[in-house]
């Protein structure tokens, strides 16, 4: 109910300053996507204090001086809190939040400075999964984006790979040895903690992933004698096999109009293909400026990019349009998986012999560090 | 800037005014509960409610440009889903290695095969597991993958020797079982590989 009037208030201010300003909030918007933005942060303390600090920083804004808008108040009790650009006497908004815990009141604060500042949608109240490794067992693991409130979702003692989330969080995929014999995919309800069998054909069946409208899911399988790209019903029904390549195929993710298809094919070396969801010919994604491998894709909920992998061993994340070009190499590590917001990417990096997630705002080039999960965290996913 | 101030601050009066907030300005957000979702149903080994086995499994050993198909309904199927025994040790030796990221079967690896293919010839009721494997220097989802290649390499390698490949099944894990933990050339080259286990009828 308040939210309306917010909206209102921002946009209205927007157009204010259009009008007044001229040709001059085009650089002013420019300058808000990618530069680190300096804030001051007094008032609060404890958790809520350090989770403001930590989403802020998330998105390039980064208490320091001078700072260009000022974030104050308190959480005695309830978080209450506004944000104010500097030397402006009123604030852009002030309010307090009601319910939850401490942190997600801090969360909830934290997406509504982030949307004035950044122009993005929310973040810091979703949900990443991922792989977890713990001694001689790996499991799914489930938590906040920033790794705080792990839930361990399977107890199978088994490998498992490649956790992926149906559109709204209500399930999950993953690819599992559970049975021993055979490395199948799972579906997992959250709501129910059921799961059931989502494909278990001869040979290999993993890495499958929903598309953003929900109704179909790409996978990999290898009946036919190789692993080949498939794509079949959200439910698992109507498989319809897509390649046909004796070297293998993997990786697959969705466009954000769920039409199109992005995967790796090893021919000689890895390369980024696109393949129509409904069949045809695949199509080599140009991509210059890097060399060896490119795995690992995944492509930005506003379909404008896909991240990628590149190298071998040496990984590095890069970014390239979705229609192809020039790739950016933006920081060490692999396997980058969008945030909603289409610009943070979470991705894992390999430090003495474990892997952490990490997360990038591609814009700034800014890396945090998610939580120290005891073990090895891999193959992030996030919920969107 | 001064008109912009003035304007600024009737709308966000405006704003608050119907908020509500007059003596205390400060809109009130509801944050919804977190919630943690419930457990599942932990079932070491087991599948869990509601598991259910795909209806359209292919029974085929047709040879494609991509491969040989995999029979759900062959010999090694039927083994490993009855009582059976499984063997690490028989084809030591045999273990099957690759250059890094390729799946071919090296000349130096031929060897190895046509022994292991000439035990099946004597040995019509055992079967073969073949488990394909990468080293470290491939993302997770594409070692899967690039394993499982491998595995079906060795398979269509001994299906050409003359092995039933019907007898042979595969299984990728990628990079998660190295027999060599360095990173390094020499660790790299022994993680690369193929294992074969022999599966044979309970005794």
């Amino acid at each position: 109910m308040k939210t309306p009037n917010r909206t209102l208030l921002a946009a209205t201010l927007l157009a204010a300053l259009s009008f007044q300003a001229g040709a001059q909030p085009v650089i002013e918007i420019t300058k808000q996507t990618t530069h680190l933005i300096p804030v001051s942060i007094t008032g609060f303390t404890g958790e809520v204090e350090s989770v403001l600090r930590f989403d802020l920083s998330v998105l390039g804004i980064e208490a320091s001086d001078p700072a260009e808008y000022i974030i104050s108040g308190k959480n005695d009790g309830q978080v209450e809190g506004s944000l104010t650009q500097a030397g402006v006497a009123r604030p852009i908004f002030l309010r307090a939040y009601v319910g939850g815990s401490a942190r997600s009141q801090a969360h909830a604060f934290a997406n509504d400075i982030a949307r004035e500042l950044r122009q993005t949608s929310p973040i810091f109240q979703t949900k990443i999964a991922f792989r977890l490794s713990r001694g001689g067992s790996t499991e799914v693991g489930m938590s906040d984006y920033d790794g705080y409130n792990l839930v361990v979702l399977t107890h199978d003692n088994a490998l498992v790979e490649a956790p992926s989330w149906f559109p709204g969080g209500r399930a999950l995929l993953y690819t599992s040895w559970m049975t021993r014999n055979s490395v199948q995919i799972f579906e997992h309800s959250l709501a129910t903690g059921a799961r059931r069998l989502f494909a278990g054909y001869p040979g290999l069946n993993c890495s499958a992933e929903v598309s953003p409208d929900g109704r179909k899911a790409a996978l990999i399988l290898s009946k036919g004698g190789s692993p080949n790209l498939y794509v079949c019903d959200s439910d698992g029904g109507h498989l319809k096999q897509l390649t046909h390549t004796r070297d293998e195929d993997s990786s697959p993710c969705w466009s954000a109009d769920s039409r199109e298809i992005c995967f790796v094919c090893r021919s000689g070396r890895a390369v980024l293909q696109k393949i129509s969801a409904d069949g045809g010919s695949p199509v080599p994604l140009h991509v210059s400026g890097v060399y060896g491998n490119q795995t690992a894709p995944d492509w930005s909920p506003d379909g404008g990019k896909i991240a990628f992998t590149a190298g071998s061993g040496n990984f590095s994340i890069c970014v390239v349009p979705a229609g192809g070009g020039e790739a950016e190499r933006l920081v060490a590590g692999e396997d980058p998986c969008w945030a909603p917001n289409s610009r943070t990417l979470i991705f894992t990096q390999r430090r003495s012999g474990k892997k952490v997630l990490c997360l990038l705002d591609v814009p700034t080039k800014h890396v945090k560090d998610v939580r120290q999960i005891s073990g090895s965290c891999s193959e992030p996913s996030w919920a969107r | 800037m001064k008109n912009l101030n003035v304007f600024g601050i009737f709308i966000l009066g405006a704003a608050l005014l119907a908020a509500g907030c007059h003596r205390k300005p400060a809109s009130l957000t509801p944050i919804p509960g977190m919630e943690a979702p419930p457990q599942p149903q932990t079932q070491t080994g087991g599948i869990g409610s509601g598991a259910a086995v795909n209806p359209e499994m292919p029974v085929t050993t047709e040879r494609t440009p991509e491969g040989i198909g995999l029979n759900a309904n062959g010999k090694y199927n039927e083994l490993i889903n009855g009582p059976h025994d499984e063997d690490r040790d028989k084809f030591k030796a045999d273990t099957v290695y690759f250059e890094f990221d390729k799946s071919a079967i090296k000349p130096s690896e031929e060897g190895k095969l046509q022994d292991v293919a000439n035990y099946f010839k004597n040995n019509t009721s055992d079967a073969l597991r073949v488990e394909g494997n990468c080293d470290e220097r491939g993302t997770e989802k594409y070692n899967l993958a690039l394993g499982e290649r491998r595995a079906l390499s060795v398979r269509e390698y001994l299906a050409n020797l003359g092995v039933d490949p019907q007898r042979i099944g595969t299984i990728s894990y990628g990079f998660s079982k190295p027999v060599e933990s360095g990173h390094n050339e020499a660790a790299w080259a022994k993680n690369r590989r193929g294992d074969l286990v022999l599966i044979t009828p309970k005794k």
